[in-house]
């Protein structure tokens, strides 16, 4: 294929020229959504960073008064927020994973640009909101990770939390949708010819990581929700002396969190099992381990969280099993550190800055890693736990593994990205400079650690024995400042007047090399046809290593859109525009805003923001209801509709959303101190209703089949008639809840009454908006737009709607029918 | 094979657990009294020979991986430029295995007497003639209750060789119980009990520091434990059981002192046996016989004293105490008193 190499048939303007401001604020391009989500996350880095070293200044010497104890208390809060939610995760994800995916599996855009959009606009609100506590209120400041019942009102008044609560349910929103889109991206959106087993190791990591994150947020959402309720609607879902237990949050953050830590890490392993197959010039070592050992990684970090809970007593059994099961995590994590030394062995090396980060990743990251196992073993973690040892432990994960990640990726995709090369010379000290500040910051915090020096405590005494290693700390924070200033300074030198780059700078082994540096707007002319691991290495080269190095080496760089035969490129259709994602994103902060500010008329104006521009994003395009894809990917790679997939991976989040609330009725019910409990339900009155629900699916099942054929009087019959059902559903529901406000069982009454009604609550509003998205279909049906062709509207309405549909059946079997069973 | 080989093994593990325990001792625990690695109770040298165990393993992973990573990078490679390497294969089986099987049979090795130092840290009942003390966390300080009626505050004491029981309750928000050198953290939980049981073996005393943010001076809430000889111990008891010193009548300023209590709005929150009935600040019965001050953050001296109750909330921000507005003598008079009350 790629063996002559052709002039440029066309001029190819990269996906960074032209639109002006109004072209960034609607744009839907996934590279360019990518650059908004670098730009953010420098930005909020920036705070960050400063944060930290605030808080080495306020540690330099005992008593010291630089810092108030509650300026320092906010300022470790926002450091880990902002270096998690902010940073990390935007860089990895957002950024990377938004810039690499379609280019390194061959697609021209992510599967829902317009909600890729959406995510990078609601991540940046959210960032605004944790941050409005600087003008009003105050920073947060009860840690990262919020423990209740210290977040109650009662012990923390102020907006502080607020903004913190509200922050990152947008935060985990936006986060969620992202992982929805990448999920669907890499399934359905491959270029023809790329088996799971030829994808590149990053896309892999991106794979599992978009798994994760889609049954790993909702723990965090639930329990953000029972939070905002406690604070905001006097429940008291944490509160123990009406019978809970703020345990309770421990175990819904750490289910997000502990696979949180894989969410950062995992993508990191990506970039590192990139970088150094090409600095090697060998392909990566083992790459069917590699891919098992990071799904194996993800489904063990999500039976692990109780590990960061050894201190809170949950008994011998529940301690040894979760040692077990962090222990195993070890096994996964050594054969990647194994396979990328195997790599390197042997390899034609070629000592960039990008492979210094990433070999200098690989010590760092191991020295995280050993010292996680001593954590694993729950009585040596009781003395580690909540000191300084565990601060070098995680930074040794997340700084020494992640970042180094991302800097290695920085000076490697940097290129591709801005058509112009970092300063290798400048990268070097930057290099040097990171690994020396790094180390004496962190590795001197095992030391006092091990002293006994808590962490998140903003002075220490005298007589303790830690002042020397703190300064040593201190001195090792600044040299790393130093690193990260020298850092912004070779990307802003580079984008002024940085040495243009090749399209493959590198010899580069995946795809996006065979593109221009930067890539155009469409990323490739024509979809190329994948041969095997290592796509673009092959094409240059041959399965060989002879094929096509002549051609390779004979001037000009190929690029697979010119190594095809002349391609129209102006033909090639691209998703529009849109400005709904921001206006949108603006009326969730709009609402995030007068909630916390106490104005409800903002809220409600937010409100109507966000179903205004819901309604406009569905009628945007004159194709209603159907997104305008790039009609190769649609059916996709794997036959099946993007939608679909897309459909069914919110499925898979939202079993977790609902599996959290029914664990906590399921564990609150009869913990109530006072009131009514579950003795008052209405049994026959329910069945009924349940009834109604489960004929509503089977009304829905004949809507879908006269669709498919056709028959629009049967077609608008059968949806008007699942309408009708679940609105009668939702009558019943309503009457059901007003009988309980008149028989004293309000939201606030007791445990019961709360975890009832924020589990029922949830599950109506459910049925509500499907009832809208139905009745949407019912008006495009009854006016004649819902044909044969749009079957596919009213299969993906029915998935949901069956999906809602079988979460009441559990409800109604666990909350209802439960109750007359004696004992249960 | 061997016996030589096995024996060649525990020496070298022996070496390297010595050179473990000596860099360990080098923590002098009077240098760095909240060290982890000083055990001076069963719980805590159950811990540290854990800790020692992993550490060894630790140490021989990571020279594998440094030893296999210089050797890729610095000699089994070349340069580009230089001539190409031999290639190389891109998997092969049988390292694979041995990468895998390697870390699982180390993981069991520790993973077994984690498990054995898990249930034997947290046994289900309180052991015969254990000494049960209940521990009450407060934002931000410490109160301790013992069986006989005896009340302390941040002041713990204990009796050495006897086993005892802690038991951990929180009125307000999560905190941790934690003495390095008698062992590992607990979490204080409002709304549940938590057990903490141990035997310390060395008199001393050990400082300890509450271990999870609970909020805006979570930094101050430290306190001392002291291990007593049974007789120093059983002579602490029965100070605390007997009320307070009555102050003499040759202290004037004392007695002003008293009478300057008495009318304070002090007595709302503090207990003094026989004069004041507050619960919700610690107990000052035996205040004067305390060595420090405001949750272990000062030391008990009559000017710290006096600063204290000037400003509480420079030295501990966030504590209930209100500023006290005493004239210099008045407070003079006040702390004098406080000091006389062992």
């Amino acid at each position: 294929m790629a063996a002559q190499p052709k002039p440029l048939p066309v001029h190819q303007p990269s996906y960074l020229e032209g639109g002006g401001i109004v072209g960034w604020l609607t744009t839907i391009d996934h590279k360019r959504v990518a650059v908004m989500y670098l730009a953010s996350a420098l930005f909020f880095m920036a705070f960050g960073g400063l944060e930290a070293m605030a808080i080495r200044v306020q540690l330099w010497h005992p008593d010291n008064h630089a810092l108030s104890a509650a300026t320092y208390n906010a300022f470790f809060t926002m450091h880990g927020t902002t270096m998690i939610f902010l940073v990390v995760m935007p860089l990895l994800l957002g950024f990377l994973g938004n810039f690499l995916i379609p280019l390194q599996i061959g697609a021209r855009d992510v599967a829902f640009p317009r909600l890729n959009a959406l995510s990078f606009w609601l991540a940046l609100v959210a960032g605004i909101l944790l941050h409005l506590g600087w003008i009003r209120g105050g920073l947060p400041d009860a840690g990262w990770f919020g423990y209740a019942n210290l977040t109650e009102r009662y012990f923390t008044p102020g907006l502080a939390i607020d903004w913190w609560v509200v922050g990152l349910l947008v935060s985990g929103t936006s986060t969620v949708l992202t992982g929805l889109n990448f999920l669907t991206t890499i399934i359905a959106m491959r270029a023809p010819g790329m088996t799971y087993m030829r994808m590149p190791m990053f896309i892999w990591s991106l794979l599992v990581t978009s798994i994760l994150i889609l049954i790993a947020f909702p723990a965090l959402t639930i329990g953000l929700i029972f939070l905002l309720f406690d604070r905001f609607f006097d429940t008291h879902f944490y509160v123990a002396s009406a019978g809970a237990t703020p345990i309770l949050w421990q175990h819904l953050f750490w289910l997000f969190g502990h696979p949180e830590v894989y969410i950062m890490a995992l993508p990191a392993f990506g970039i590192i099992s990139e970088v150094i197959p090409t600095f090697s010039r060998k392909p990566l070592f083992g790459y069917p381990m590699m891919a098992y050992s990071i799904c194996l990684i993800a489904f063990l970090s999500y039976g692990v969280w109780g590990h960061h809970m050894f201190a809170t007593g949950m008994g011998p059994v529940a301690d040894s099993a979760f040692a077990i099961t962090s222990m195993l995590i070890a096994i996964p994590t050594g054969v990647k550190v194994f396979s990328w030394i195997a790599t390197v062995w042997g390899g034609s090396l070629r000592m960039t800055t990008a492979f210094y980060f990433a070999l200098g990743m690989i010590l760092e990251f191991t020295i995280g890693g050993l010292s996680g196992i001593m954590h694993a073993s729950a009585p040596i973690d009781l003395q580690q736990t909540d000191s300084y040892f565990v601060v070098a432990h995680f930074h040794y994960v997340l700084f020494g593994g992640a970042m180094f990640a991302i800097l290695s990726a920085f000076y490697y995709w940097w290129p591709k990205i801005t058509g112009r090369m970092l300063g290798e010379r400048i990268g070097k000290w930057h290099f040097w400079l990171t690994v020396v500040g790094f180390n004496v910051t962190f590795f001197p915090m095992h030391i006092v650690g091990m002293w006994g020096m808590p962490r998140r405590t903003y002075t220490y005494g005298a007589d303790m024995g830690w002042t020397h290693l703190n300064q040593l700390e201190t001195v090792g924070a600044f040299i790393l400042g130093i690193a990260f200033l020298l850092f912004y300074i070779n990307i802003f030198k580079s984008l002024i007047g940085g040495e243009r780059a090749p399209a493959d700078p590198w010899d580069g082994r995946s795809l996006e090399w065979s593109t221009p540096s930067p890539p155009p707007a469409y990323n490739f002319a024509t979809i190329p046809q994948i041969r095997g691991r290592d796509a673009w290495w092959i094409l240059k080269y041959g399965r060989a290593g002879s094929r096509g190095v002549a051609a390779y080496m004979s001037g000009q760089t190929p690029t697979l859109s010119q190594a095809a035969q002349p391609v129209d490129v102006e033909h090639i259709h691209m998703p529009a525009p849109s400005i709904f994602p921001l206006v949108m994103s603006l009326g969730v902060g709009t609402m995030g805003l007068g909630l916390i500010i106490d104005w409800y008329r903002i809220v409600i104006i937010g409100a109507v923001v966000v179903v205004l521009s819901i309604i406009g994003m569905g009628f945007e395009y004159a194709d209603f209801g159907q997104e305008s894809h790039d009609p190769e990917h649609a059916p996709s790679s794997g036959g099946i509709d993007v939608r679909k997939i897309g459909i069914w991976s919110f499925i898979g989040s939202e079993c977790v959303f609902f599996a959290s609330l029914i664990s906590t009725f399921i564990v609150y019910k009869s913990r109530s101190v006072t009131g009514p409990g579950p003795e008052i339900l209405n049994i026959p009155l329910t069945s009924f209703s349940t009834f109604i629900l489960l004929m509503s699916s089977l009304l829905m099942v004949l809507a879908l089949a006269a669709t498919q054929r056709g028959d629009k009087r049967w077609e608008r019959i059968w949806l008007g008639g699942t309408v009708l059902f679940g609105l009668i559903f939702l009558c019943g529901q309503v009457y059901e809840f007003t009988s309980f406000m008149h028989e004293g069982m309000g939201l606030t009454t007791n445990l019961f009454s709360q975890s009832f009604f924020v589990l029922v609550g949830f599950h109506g509003a459910h049925v509500a908006i499907g009832v809208l998205w139905l009745s949407v279909l019912l008006v495009a049906a009854m006016t004649g737009n819902l044909g044969k062709s749009r079957a596919l509207s009213v299969e993906l309405a029915g998935l949901y709607w069956h999906f809602v549909d079988v979460v009441w059946i559990i409800i109604f079997t666990l909350v209802y029918l439960m109750q007359a069973v004696p004992g249960a | 094979m061997s016996g030589r080989g096995i024996n060649r093994y525990s020496i070298a593990s022996i070496t390297m657990r010595v050179a473990i325990a000596l860099t360990f001792a080098g923590c002098s625990s009077t240098d760095r009294p909240m060290t982890t690695v000083s055990p001076k109770s069963d719980l805590a040298n159950w811990i540290q020979s854990l800790y020692i165990d992993v550490t060894v393993w630790d140490a021989i992973i990571l020279a594998i991986v440094v030893t296999a990573f210089i050797l890729a990078v610095f000699v089994f490679s070349s340069r580009v430029g230089e001539a190409a390497p031999a290639a190389t294969a891109s998997s092969d089986l049988g390292l694979e295995i041995v990468w895998t099987l390697g870390p699982a049979l180390v993981l069991l090795m520790i993973s077994v007497p984690t498990i054995r130092t898990i249930f034997r840290s947290q046994p289900a009942v309180a052991p015969a003639g254990a000494l049960e003390i209940k521990v009450v966390a407060h934002q931000w300080w410490w109160e301790f209750d013992y069986p006989d009626g005896a009340k302390a505050s941040n002041e713990l004491h204990i009796p050495v060789n006897r086993p005892i029981r802690l038991l951990l309750e929180s009125p307000d928000v999560i905190h941790s119980f934690w003495v390095p050198q008698l062992g590992g953290k607990r979490d204080v939980v409002p709304g549940q009990i938590n057990e903490l049981t141990f035997v310390a073996t060395v008199p001393g005393m050990y400082p300890g520091q509450c271990a999870e943010f609970c909020g805006l001076s979570h930094a101050n809430m430290r306190f001392r434990t002291f291990v007593d000889s049974p007789d120093d111990f059983a002579k602490w008891d029965r100070e605390q059981l007997a009320g307070p010193v009555a102050t003499p009548a040759t202290d004037q300023l004392a007695s002003d002192g008293a009478k300057v209590f008495a009318d304070s709005p002090c007595t709302t929150c503090h207990m003094i046996q026989g004069v004041s009935k507050g619960y919700i600040g610690p107990d000052l019965t035996h205040f004067g016989g305390r060595t420090t001050l405001a949750a272990g953050v000062l030391q008990n001296t009559p000017a710290n004293v006096a600063k204290w109750i000037e400003n509480p909330q420079e030295i501990k921000p966030g504590a209930n105490m209100p500023p006290l507005l005493l004239p210099g003598p008045k407070l003079n008079a006040l702390v004098a008193y406080l000091e006389s009350l062992k």
